[in-house]
């Protein structure tokens, strides 16, 4: 059936030091939740046909991330990049890769990550897909191609749901989906020797100002400070069933188990 | 150098230290302990590419530039330093000096199933009596009806018991002096080659070294590499490759000593606070941070004056030197800071230690690098 898979992707930070978020190619790498999301896509691509295309939005930093993507496998790689986007927030972002996905239709599927390591909302995946006005199911942990569509099924708490959808339909897909192959050392020469990664510009959107980067952003992000655990040590005395029994209380009254 | 690394550089180091963490990490003790060769691992690091890193995609490899290298060489050194030697040496001394001076026929013959890590290659110089002394290497292959009839006792191979492919210097005229050393490629499995006892060594124990022996073996006259009487310069040439890699594995040494040393440093307590808390402690772990920053900045260079077809011999000789000793003083401080620990099997700076104390002897000693530095810079001087 030949789908056109786009899998939306994000080039996470991975330090912010002293809490500022600085995006350098040392600070920010793939996202570890949307490498099952491009490896299902590939899968998907092995057994039907078609093609994967990834999509990014970020700063020219983001270029490494669309390129690791490219030597795991996909056919495209396009960044959006335009500091007019800058200081997006879940909802600019989201109008900005549907402007986009518009750019690069016709396409069948649009596969996202069920998060990001570094933001963690989820959000952007279920608003891209309400953007695009096109069924979405979230949470996806295997899916199978059907004539027109497919057929997904996902986890919730102690149901498994199934449900088929029809294309153009966008899934989230969970880090149990499927294991992320290892990127070959040709695949990575090749991906950044010999090929290139698009790029659109916000002028290439036809998006009012008003509805990207900060000026589209209804959040702000006020401070970022690392959260510190503190670890207490305590010891239990006495003979082993006695220890095993104050291990049992001091659970059940933390509320750990029942 | 513009920039210390490029984006695919990056990208390289990544993916292969997430390789190496989730596949190489849980068993790096362990193989170390059962001198085990890790077969399972090699032959996913052979599918990725780890066996021809800067072999032509034509030739089957990954065609990466020599910083590459020098990144995978010391990512995977930096998890097991058994593994960096055994593809450091397979890609450098035995793949390089096949694609450097090897006829189109032989690299197809040699350098395609070498690039995807099904043959392993060896380098066969050192003798009992000979190594530092290359030139008095006193095996011999002597010309007649078509082959090469080879009798050798090569001992300290790299790759020995696993080896497929190996490079074996032997004199093809014996009168001739340095000038009668010749290469010939001779193949496991040939009649009179014969896989010897391993060693039992200190470090580096995963590594399946060992002795090879060629007993009157006959090797095709066609796997003569290069010209008769070449094989020093092959020997050479390929040396000043491999010190790269050696160079890259002490980086890669170094740096695990050194993430080790600063994780116990925050963890362990003395006198009431972390012992990073003491000076002591500090003094040690700045010295080794600047030791490895440097030594990885000359190894850089080294790969990258080779990239841009610069001379490099000098620049490789220092970087193996300075890597080598950095490596074992790091690793030395490193079981210092961890104390009794550190002299223990349950922590890996042992290990660490064991491994690093090599690199100042094999492909070329320290005191041998020195002369080649001094040769070079007095001549230039």
């Amino acid at each position: 059936m030949n789908p056109h898979i786009v899998v939306c992707i994000k080039a996470v930070v991975i330090k912010a030091s002293r809490g500022r978020v600085v995006r350098t190619p040392d600070n920010v790498r793939l996202n570890p939740f949307d490498l099952p999301a491009i490896e299902s896509a590939l899968q998907l691509k092995a057994q039907c046909g078609g093609t994967v295309t990834v999509l990014s939005m970020g700063p020219p930093s983001s270029r490494i991330a669309l390129a690791e993507a490219l030597a795991m496998g996909a056919d495209r790689a396009v960044l959006v990049c335009d500091p007019c986007l800058a200081g997006a927030d879940t909802l600019a972002t989201s109008t900005t890769l549907a402007a986009a996905l518009r750019k690069l239709a016709p396409y069948e599927l649009v596969l996202f990550g069920v998060r990001s390591s570094d933001s963690d909302t989820g959000q952007v995946g279920p608003q891209t897909a309400v953007g695009l006005d096109i069924p979405l199911v979230t949470g996806v942990h295997r899916m199978e191609p059907r004539d027109g569509g497919l057929r997904v099924e996902r986890t919730m708490d102690l149901w498994v749901e199934t449900f088929e959808v029809d294309f153009p339909a966008a899934l989230t897909i969970r880090p149990e989906a499927a294991r992320p192959r290892d990127t070959a050392l040709g695949g990575l020469a090749q991906a950044f020797d010999q090929r290139k990664v698009e790029l659109l510009t916000g002028a290439d959107l036809d998006l009012a100002p008003e509805r990207v980067g900060e000026a589209g952003s209804p959040t702000r992000v006020l401070s970022i400070k690392p959260v510190t655990h503190e670890r207490r040590c305590r010891f239990l005395e006495g003979e082993t069933a006695e220890v095993a029994d104050q291990l049992m209380d001091h659970l059940i009254a933390k509320g750990l188990v029942d | 150098m513009d920039r210390l690394m490029s984006d695919k550089h990056r990208a390289v180091q990544r993916s292969v230290r997430d390789f190496c963490e989730r596949e190489l990490r849980p068993i790096a003790a362990e193989i170390d302990e059962e001198a085990r060769f890790p077969w399972e691992v090699v032959e996913k690091m052979a599918a990725l590419g780890y066996f021809g890193i800067q072999v032509p995609p034509s030739l089957g490899g990954a065609g990466l530039d020599s910083v590459s290298y020098a990144i995978t060489i010391e990512e995977v050194s930096r998890v097991c330093g058994s593994m960096g030697l055994c593809i450091a040496v397979h890609n450098s001394v035995a793949v390089y000096p096949l694609m450097a001076f090897g006829s189109e026929a032989q690299k197809d013959r040699w350098v395609k199933p070498m690039a995807r890590g099904e043959k392993i290659g060896a380098f066969c110089l050192t003798e009992p009596n000979a190594g530092s002394d290359a030139a008095a290497v006193t095996a011999t292959a002597i010309a007649g009806d078509g082959y090469y009839t080879v009798n050798a006792n090569k001992v300290f191979v790299t790759n020995g018991g696993v080896a497929d492919v190996c490079l074996i210097f032997a004199r093809t005229d014996p009168s001739a002096g340095r000038k009668g050393i010749s290469v010939v490629v001779a193949e496991r499995g040939t009649p009179g080659f014969v896989v010897g006892e391993l060693e039992n060594l200190c470090g580096m124990r995963a590594n399946p070294v060992g002795s090879i022996r060629l007993n009157d073996c006959r090797v095709p006259a066609d796997h003569l590499l290069g010209r008769e009487g070449n094989g020093l310069l092959i020997g050479l040439a390929a040396l000043d490759v491999g010190r790269i890699g050696i160079a890259a594995q002490a980086v890669g040494i170094a740096q695990a000593a050194l993430e080790e040393a600063i994780q116990y440093a925050k963890q362990r307590r003395t006198f009431g606070v972390a012992i990073e808390n003491h000076q002591a402690i500090q003094m040690m772990i700045a010295e080794m941070a600047t030791q490895v920053e440097a030594a990885r900045l000359m190894v850089y260079r080294a790969a990258e004056l080779k990239d841009k077809r610069l001379p490099f011999t000098k620049e490789s000789a220092m970087c193996k030197l300075f890597a080598a000793e950095a490596a074992c003083r790091v690793t030395d401080a490193a079981v210092q800071i961890h104390g009794g620990y550190g002299y223990s099997k349950a922590y890996a700076v042992e290990r660490y230690y064991r491994d690093a104390r090599v690199t100042r002897i094999y492909e070329g000693t320290s005191e041998i690098h020195k002369l080649v530095i001094a040769r070079s810079v007095l001549q230039e001087a």
